[in-house]
C-alpha cells in the first residue's frame, strides 16, 4: 500500500481515491452517511430555522411543516436540537480518538521499540484496564469531577488508550525485527529518527484505524453517560435528547415517542453503526492478514 | 514456572484491587469543595452552614483531622470487614441496599451470559460451516453492527416495538405491583415475563463478540490437519463438526466471556435503566440523581470486585482445562483486547 505524502496534495487524494476503491459497499455507504453527518454538524446553524436551546413553539408538536421533527416537552425544535447535538457527539468522537489514539499509539511504539521495563509496565497498566469496568468506573468519576464536556472527553481517552496501545505495540514488535529498522539503527539511527521516518509511518494507518474504533466508542460511552443524566448538561448530546424523553413520565403511554424519541435513536444508531462499519472495512485495508 | 505465573496474575489482580479501592477513597478527598456542605443535603434544601466549633467536631468525629495514611488504614479495614459506609439518601447501611438489589442484577447477567452463548455459539458455528457463503457475510455484517450499538439504544427499540408497540412485554420494572400470586409457578412467570426483554437485551449486545470468537477459532480449526484425519477416517459430519471441530473453537470462549464481564456490568446498567429494572445499575442512577457517595462507591465496589473475581476465576477455569496454557500466558493466548477479532488460541 502506498504510504502517503504529508506535503504533496496531489498524493493524498490519489491515497484517498486509493482507500475509496478498495472500501467495501457498505464501508462506501458508511462514509457518506458519516460525512453528511459531518456536514450537518458543521453547518448545523444554516440548516435549522428554529434556535436549540430555547423554546420556539407549543411543546410537544408533533413533526410537520413549523417543525420538521416537531418539539420536545419545552417546545424546543428536535431538528435545531439533533443538528447541534451532532457537534458534541462528533467533537467528542474526534477528541478522544485524538487523544487516547496518539497517546496509546506512541506509548505502544516506545514500549515496543525500547522493551525492558518500560513495556512490562505498560503492559500491566493495559491488563489492568481491561479487567476494569468502564462505565461504572466512568459514572463515578464524572459525578465526583462534574460533567463538563472536557471532564468527559478527558476520562474517556484515560480509558480507552490501552486499546490502540496494545495493538501498536504488537504490530510494533514485529516491525523492530524488520531488516531495514535493524539496518537502521545499526547505522546509528537514533529513537527519533526511527520513529518518525519508519514506525510512525509505516504505523499511521493502523493508528487511523484505531481512531475511527475509538472515535466510535467514545461517541457510545458519551451517549450511555448522558442518557444516565451524567452528560454536560450545557451541551444538548444525542443522549441527553434521549434522557430526556425517557424521564417524561408516561412517555410510552403517549404518542410523543413516535418523534421525541424515535429521531434521535435514528441518528445515533446511524452514527454509530456507520463508524463500525468503516472501521471494519478500513481494518481488512489497514492490516490484510484480518480475515474477511 | 507455572506456579510463577498464576501468583503473577494473582499479584496483579491484587493490585487492580488496591487501586480501585484506593480510587474509592482519593476520590471523595479529591473532590473540589468542602463535604460538610453535603452533610446534611437533599437537593434544594437549604444548606445551613457550621460554626467553626462544629466544623472541629465533625473533623474529629470522622477522623478528618489524623494524617491520610492512617485515615486510608483505616478505610481499608473497614472495607474488610464489610463496612461501605451509610447511605445517607435511604438512611440505611449501604451493604444492606446493595444487597437487596444484587440479586436482580446477578439474575440478569447470569441469564444474558447464558443466552448470549448459546446465540454466540449457533450463530457462529453456522457461520463458519458457511464461510465464504451469503449467509455468512450476512450474519457477519449484522453482527459488527450490532456489536457496536449501545445497549440501551437497542433496549429502547425492543422497549418500543414489543412493549410499548405491541404491548407483548411489560414496560418496567421486574415484577407486577401489587400482584397476589395464587403459586409460586406465577409469580416465576411473572418475573420471566418481566426480565425477557432486560436479559435479551443484554444478550443481543453480548452475542456479537462471542458470534466472532467461535467463527474465527471454528474457521482455523476446520482447516487443520486433524479434521481432514477425521474425515478420512469417515466418520459422521455432525461427529466431526460437534466432537472435533466445536469443542475445541470452545475453549477461548471461557476466557472470552470473563473479558466481556466489564462490559457485560456496564451494558447492565444501561439496561436496567431502560428498562427501570430495580437491581445495582438503576440503583446507581437513583444514587448519581440524589448525589448519594457513599452508596454510589460502594455499588461501584461490588461491580469491580465482581468483575475482577470472574476474570480470575477464568483464569484458573482456563489453565485447569487447558494443559497446554499452563506454561504460556492464557491472555495472550486468546488475544485479549484487539478489538474483538480475536486471534484464536492456535498454540
Amino acid at each position: 500500500m502506498e504510504k502517503p505524502s504529508l506535503l504533496g496534495c496531489n498524493a493524498v487524494i490519489r491515497y484517498i481515491k486509493g482507500v475509496w476503491g478498495q472500501l467495501g459497499l457498505f464501508g462506501k455507504i458508511s462514509l457518506i452517511i458519516l460525512l453528511n453527518l459531518v456536514l450537518m454538524a458543521v453547518f448545523a446553524p444554516y440548516l435549522t430555522r428554529h434556535p436549540h436551546h430555547v423554546s420556539s413553539g407549543p411543546p410537544l408538536v408533533p413533526p410537520g411543516a413549523g417543525h420538521l421533527l416537531g418539539t420536545d416537552d419545552l417546545g424546543v425544535d428536535l431538528w435545531s436540537m439533533i443538528c447541534f447535538g451532532a457537534r458534541v457527539s462528533l467533537m467528542v468522537g474526534l477528541f478522544t480518538a485524538l487523544l487516547a489514539g496518539l497517546g496509546g499509539g506512541i506509548a505502544g511504539i516506545i514500549a515496543a521499540y525500547r522493551g525492558g521495563w518500560p513495556d512490562r509496565v505498560l503492559m500491566r497498566i493495559v491488563d489492568i484496564m481491561v479487567v476494569l469496568p468502564d462505565l461504572p468506573v466512568m459514572i463515578v468519576l464524572a459525578v465526583f469531577f462534574g460533567s463538563s464536556l472536557h471532564n468527559i472527553i478527558i476520562v474517556l481517552a484515560l480509558f480507552s488508550w490501552s486499546m490502540p496501545a496494545r495493538l501498536i505495540r504488537s504490530q510494533a514488535l514485529a516491525l523492530k525485527e524488520q531488516a531495514y529498522i535493524k539496518i537502521a539503527a545499526h547505522y546509528g539511527a537514533g529513537m527519533g529518527h526511527l520513529f518518525f521516518r519508519h514506525f510512525l509511518p509505516e504505523l499511521f494507518p493502523l493508528m487511523m484505524v484505531s481512531m475511527i474504533r475509538l472515535a466510535g466508542m467514545a461517541i457510545v460511552t458519551e451517549a450511555s453517560l448522558s442518557f444516565l443524566g451524567l452528560g454536560d448538561p450545557t451541551s444538548r448530546s444525542w443522549g441527553l435528547i434521549i434522557n430526556h424523553a425517557v424521564s417524561f413520565r408516561g412517555i410510552y403511554f403517549t404518542p410523543f415517542w413516535k418523534w421525541w424519541l424515535v429521531y434521535p435513536w435514528i441518528f445515533l444508531t446511524l452514527l454509530v453503526s456507520s463508524l463500525a462499519l468503516l472501521g471494519r472495512d478500513l481494518e481488512g485495508i489497514a492490516d490484510p492478514r484480518i480475515m474477511k | 514456572m507455572s506456579l510463577q505465573k498464576t501468583s503473577l496474575r494473582s499479584l496483579e489482580y491484587l493490585l487492580t484491587f488496591l487501586l480501585i479501592i484506593t480510587l474509592n477513597f482519593a476520590l471523595p478527598r479529591l473532590m473540589p469543595g468542602d463535604p460538610f456542605l453535603h452533610l446534611s443535603g437533599e437537593a434544594g434544601e437549604i444548606v445551613e452552614g457550621y460554626t467553626d466549633q462544629q466544623r472541629k467536631y465533625f473533623l474529629e468525629y470522622y477522623g478528618l483531622n489524623r494524617p491520610v495514611t492512617e485515615q486510608y488504614w483505616r478505610y481499608l479495614s473497614e472495607v474488610a470487614r464489610g463496612n461501605l459506609g451509610f447511605s445517607y439518601y435511604y438512611k440505611e447501611p449501604v451493604l444492606v441496599i446493595i444487597a437487596r438489589r444484587l440479586p436482580w442484577t446477578l439474575f440478569l447477567v447470569a441469564t444474558a451470559t447464558v443466552l448470549s452463548l448459546i446465540f454466540g455459539i449457533l450463530l457462529g458455528s453456522y457461520s463458519a460451516w458457511r464461510r465464504g457463503y451469503w449467509q455468512d457475510k450476512m450474519l457477519y455484517l449484522i453482527m459488527v453492527v450490532f456489536g457496536e450499538i449501545p445497549a440501551f439504544l437497542i433496549g429502547l427499540a425492543l422497549l418500543i416495538l414489543l412493549a410499548a408497540g405491541i404491548g407483548l412485554f411489560p414496560l418496567a420494572g421486574a415484577i407486577t405491583h401489587f400482584a397476589r400470586y395464587t403459586s409460586s409457578w406465577d409469580r416465576i412467570k411473572d418475573i420471566l415475563h418481566h426480565a425477557a426483554l432486560p436479559a435479551l437485551t443484554l444478550s443481543l449486545t453480548r452475542t456479537s463478540g462471542i458470534y466472532l470468537l467461535v467463527r474465527n477459532s471454528l474457521g482455523t480449526i476446520l482447516a487443520r490437519d486433524y479434521m481432514r484425519t477425521a474425515r478420512a477416517k469417515g466418520l459422521a459430519e455432525p461427529r466431526i463438526r460437534y466432537r472435533h471441530a466445536l469443542r475445541n473453537a470452545l475453549l477461548p470462549l471461557v476466557t472470552r466471556v470473563a473479558l466481556q464481564m466489564g462490559a457485560m456490568v456496564g451494558g447492565a446498567v444501561l439496561v436496567e435503566n431502560v428498562f427501570v429494572y430495580p437491581g445495582l445499575g438503576r440503583l446507581m442512577r437513583d444514587a448519581v440523581l440524589v448525589r448519594d457517595y457513599p452508596l454510589l462507591q460502594g455499588i461501584f465496589l461490588v461491580l469491580a470486585i465482581s468483575v475482577m473475581g470472574t476474570n480470575y476465576l477464568a483464569d484458573l477455569l482456563y489453565r485447569y482445562l487447558d494443559p497446554r496454557t499452563r506454561t504460556t500466558d492464557v491472555m495472550n493466548a486468546c488475544g485479549r483486547g484487539t478489538y474483538g477479532k480475536t486471534e484464536p488460541s492456535g498454540l
